[in-house]
């Protein structure tokens, strides 16, 4: 029918609207985050190189079948929020702030500034636990139960190491049914609010080498125990070399050979793809799978834009009228010639490659059609009407200057630095291209956005979502598109302890069509999104088969009712045939 | 549609296609370019010649340290002094998005210098717009439209109306779009159209208005891709 209208010279008609209403406040969620303040005479300095950590993390932490929202606040003795989902019966959001009583508020002491959360199973009794990263040590919450959690970070081994984490994400590193953590750290482990050098910023604003890399901590927890342990491998897994300024950090099987690989966005400097060998070793192939970029990398997030049954990798970088940098959509090739996965940036072919300062970005099927679109968060700083970036460039013409002297950094006082910046819709429009819809979705605010948290809040198949901003109130919207496709949602269940099925990939096929998903233990810039599956159907009305290949590589088929979210646990569906 | 052989990065002229990469060039066919320049200091083709080749072998610290040694050895030498400021902008494309503004911002000091030593419409022109690729926050059109304009008006002077002449007009345009004077930029580029007709990059401008000639003109005054800078347009036949 489309072609008969191309072929007549009419118009093909315009798909339905993506819609949302922003309902923070009515909701009982519009948080308001506040920037950790410095002392002395480079505080404000400080204070914009620490502005990321604005996080939320998603998660049904006590149980009752909808998601609950973990969101981070990073000044002195500022608590975080826990807000658990009340289900209203007629339908409307509302949240309850409990993290005082459920013990999880800390973490904003005089030393320490929180910058991400994840929930994750630690010790597999099938209750989420918390991990809270801070430039800092991290702190680990034991879920008990009840609403109820347990700091257990003492004698975890998490205690040991002071880094500058910006963000986390659990997946299954090396096999063995357990959760790892993989932390990455901005600065390098020095305390910023004790200054103990000056020498603490980037060394090189293209190719920087001094900043926090990343470490891995490889889950010993036995099951059953009350005591999750964790200890450090990053050597021994290959990314130790690694010392780039992390801003972000994804997983995924992304050579589908059914391990985990790795996607570090960094600041600064070139971005990094490692290869896992299937023993919780990695390979670093960056110069032949992605080459090397000079980019300021902000966010990994992972999935098939255009349905070829292979993930591709969005990474946001800085893209404003000083800096043209462009985004990184890495399209996957799939295996070439030589055995070997390589990718190719289309970010320009797709019309995805300008979100200004990028932040968090996500793939997800906001109106249902099959197709997954993107939703980008930007902006660093919105204040006065003069511009701080003129100073800076004062700063980076200064000849032999030593970038990493805090000191040689302007003041910043009430100037913006790329504030003010309205954030992006991509609708996928299938066959490879988006369109930027985000005024009329009714979603192009201006704050200054860092993380987000996409969910089916309220269980109604669209999916929402909760968008965290840096020194300012987040915001939660709520999907209220008119017309969506059909859809299906699953939650799975592994066997082991590995609960949540972290790294599990879902085929659902419907004739010709396909839709691959993988779960996911926290990808995204500062924000960890539902562990459920959701897959957009557009006008599919039946399909054909639901396939679900486990951690552990057991391959299984389930029965999934469209139009609702269904429970398929490991072990209990068909074996393929 | 695009400005096809000249729009680009930093600086410059964007002149006539590159000759195609042949086998590449080894550092010693840069020696041997090295040498023509430095017999021939003044002479603007040994010296693009050499930086063509420096940009097909990727070796582009070596011309950036060659043209230094160069206007050391002849400080008096203004089209030295302009090659090495392209020298500079032909680093751009591989360069970092920090570090392409520190290479742009030596550029620019080495195309002072030229204009120093010698107000030619060429290096006037080079400067000028180089000036244009400054993102407006840093406020450089104003200084694009007093370079181009006295550029223009030196070509306007030269004895033989040339092909060449007409990026002048072209680049002055996109000033005076730049710094928020419209009118001004299409007489221009009329102007231009009169003297030079057919030339697609007049013609692309004149098509176009409002948010689409903005559109346009941020796209070609783009940093991310190669400028041609070859000055072999120079010495083409008119």
């Amino acid at each position: 029918m489309a072609l008969l209208a191309v072929a007549l010279g009419g118009a093909a008609p315009a798909p339905p609207p993506i819609r949302f209403e922003e309902i923070g406040e009515a909701a009982g969620a519009r948080l308001p985050h506040h920037l950790r303040q410095f002392a002395g005479p480079h505080a404000d300095v400080l204070e914009i190189f620490t502005a990321g950590g604005s996080a939320v993390a998603v998660a049904d932490y006590d149980g009752d079948g909808d998601e609950d929202l973990f969101v981070t606040d990073s000044d002195a003795g500022r608590p975080n929020r826990l807000l658990r989902n009340e289900r209203v019966p007629s339908g409307a959001l509302r949240f309850t702030e409990v993290a005082a009583e459920a013990g999880v508020a800390g973490g904003n002491d005089r030393l320490s500034i929180v910058a991400d959360a994840l929930w994750f199973e630690a010790d597999g009794d099938g209750r989420p636990d918390l991990l809270v990263a801070r430039f800092g040590t991290p702190l680990l919450y034991r879920n008990l139960g009840g609403g109820r959690f347990a700091d257990v970070t003492a004698g975890s081994g998490l205690e040991t190491e002071f880094g500058n984490t910006i963000a986390v994400i659990a997946f299954d590193a090396d096999g063995d049914g357990r959760l790892d953590l993989l932390l990455g750290h901005y600065f390098q482990p020095v305390n910023l609010i004790e200054l103990p050098t000056p020498h603490v910023l980037p060394n090189n604003l293209d190719e920087a080498v001094n900043g926090g890399g990343v470490s891995l901590w490889r889950n010993l927890t036995e099951p059953g125990s009350a005591r999750p342990r964790f200890v450090e491998v990053s050597a021994k897994a290959g990314l130790a070399a690694h010392t780039g300024w992390t801003l972000d950090v994804g997983h995924a099987d992304l050579d589908d050979d059914g391990d985990q690989d790795l996607y570090l966005a960094g600041d600064y400097g070139t971005d990094r793809l490692y290869w896992n060998r299937g023993d919780g070793t990695f390979e670093d192939a960056t110069k032949e799978a992605i080459g090397f970029d000079t980019k300021k990398g902000m966010n990994v997030d992972v999935g098939d834009y255009d349905r070829d049954g292979r993930l591709d990798v969005y990474v946001t970088n800085i893209t404003d009228d000083y800096m043209r940098e462009c985004n990184m959509l890495w399209h996957n090739e799939g295996r070439g010639a030589d055995g070997r996965v390589r990718f190719t940036d289309v970010a320009k072919e797709t019309g995805t490659c300008n979100t200004l300062w990028g932040w968090a970005a996500k793939f997800a099927d906001f109106d249902n059609d099959g197709w997954e679109d993107l939703f980008a968060a930007d902006g660093l700083r919105s204040a006065g009407p003069e511009e701080y970036i003129p100073l800076v460039l004062e700063l980076i013409l200064r000849p032999n200057v030593d970038f990493t002297d805090v000191r040689l950094w302007p003041a910043i006082g009430d100037r913006s630095w790329s504030g003010f910046q309205k954030k992006k819709l991509f609708r996928n429009l299938g066959g490879g291209t988006f369109k930027e819809v985000a005024a009329e979705a009714g979603v192009d605010n201006d704050r200054d956005g860092r993380g987000l948290g996409i969910a089916d809040f309220d269980d109604d198949g669209r999916l929402d979502f909760y968008q965290t901003n840096a020194g300012q109130p987040a915001l939660l919207y709520r999907n209220t598109s008119p017309s969506p496709g059909r859809w299906l949602g699953l939650k799975l269940a592994g066997a082991g302890a590995n609960r949540d099925a972290i790294g599990a990939r879902v085929m659902v096929r419907a004739g010709s069509a396909t839709w691959v998903r993988e779960v996911n233990g926290g990808n995204g810039y500062a924000g960890q999104s539902t562990t459920r599956i959701h897959v957009g159907l557009g006008a599919v009305e039946k399909v054909d088969s639901v396939e679900v290949r486990w951690p552990g590589g057991r391959v299984e088929r389930f029965a999934a009712p469209l139009g609702c979210y269904t429970t398929v646990r490991e072990g209990e569906g068909r074996a393929p045939r | 549609m695009r400005d096809g052989l000249w729009r680009g990065a930093a600086a410059l002229l964007l002149w006539g296609a590159l000759a195609p990469a042949a086998a590449a060039d080894a550092p010693p066919a840069l020696a041997q370019l090295e040498q023509a320049v430095a017999a021939d200091p003044d002479s603007p083709r040994p010296a693009s010649d050499y930086r063509m080749a420096a940009i097909r072998a990727g070796e582009y610290d070596r011309a950036i340290e060659f043209f230094e040694r160069l206007v050391a050895a002849h400080p008096k030498s203004a089209n030295a002094w302009l090659n090495y400021g392209y020298a500079y902008v032909d680093k751009i494309p591989a360069a970092g998005a920090i570090t392409r503004v520190i290479l742009a911002n030596q550029s620019l000091e080495k195309f002072t210098k030229s204009i120093e030593l010698q107000r030619a419409w060429l290096a006037l022109y080079t400067r000028g717009n180089s000036y244009l690729y400054w993102p407006p926050i840093f406020g450089k059109g104003p200084l694009a439209v007093a370079d181009l304009e006295e550029a223009i008006a030196l070509v306007k002077r030269e004895p033989q109306r040339r092909p060449v002449h007409a990026r002048v007009y072209v680049a002055l345009g996109d000033a005076y779009w730049r710094t928020e004077q419209p009118e001004k930029a299409r007489a221009v580029w009329r102007e231009g159209a009169a003297h030079f007709p057919g030339t697609p990059q007049l013609q692309a401008r004149l098509a176009r208005d409002g948010d689409e000639l903005s559109a346009y003109l941020y796209n070609q005054l783009s940093p991310n891709e190669r400028v041609d800078t070859s000055l072999a347009p120079l010495w083409a036949e008119p």
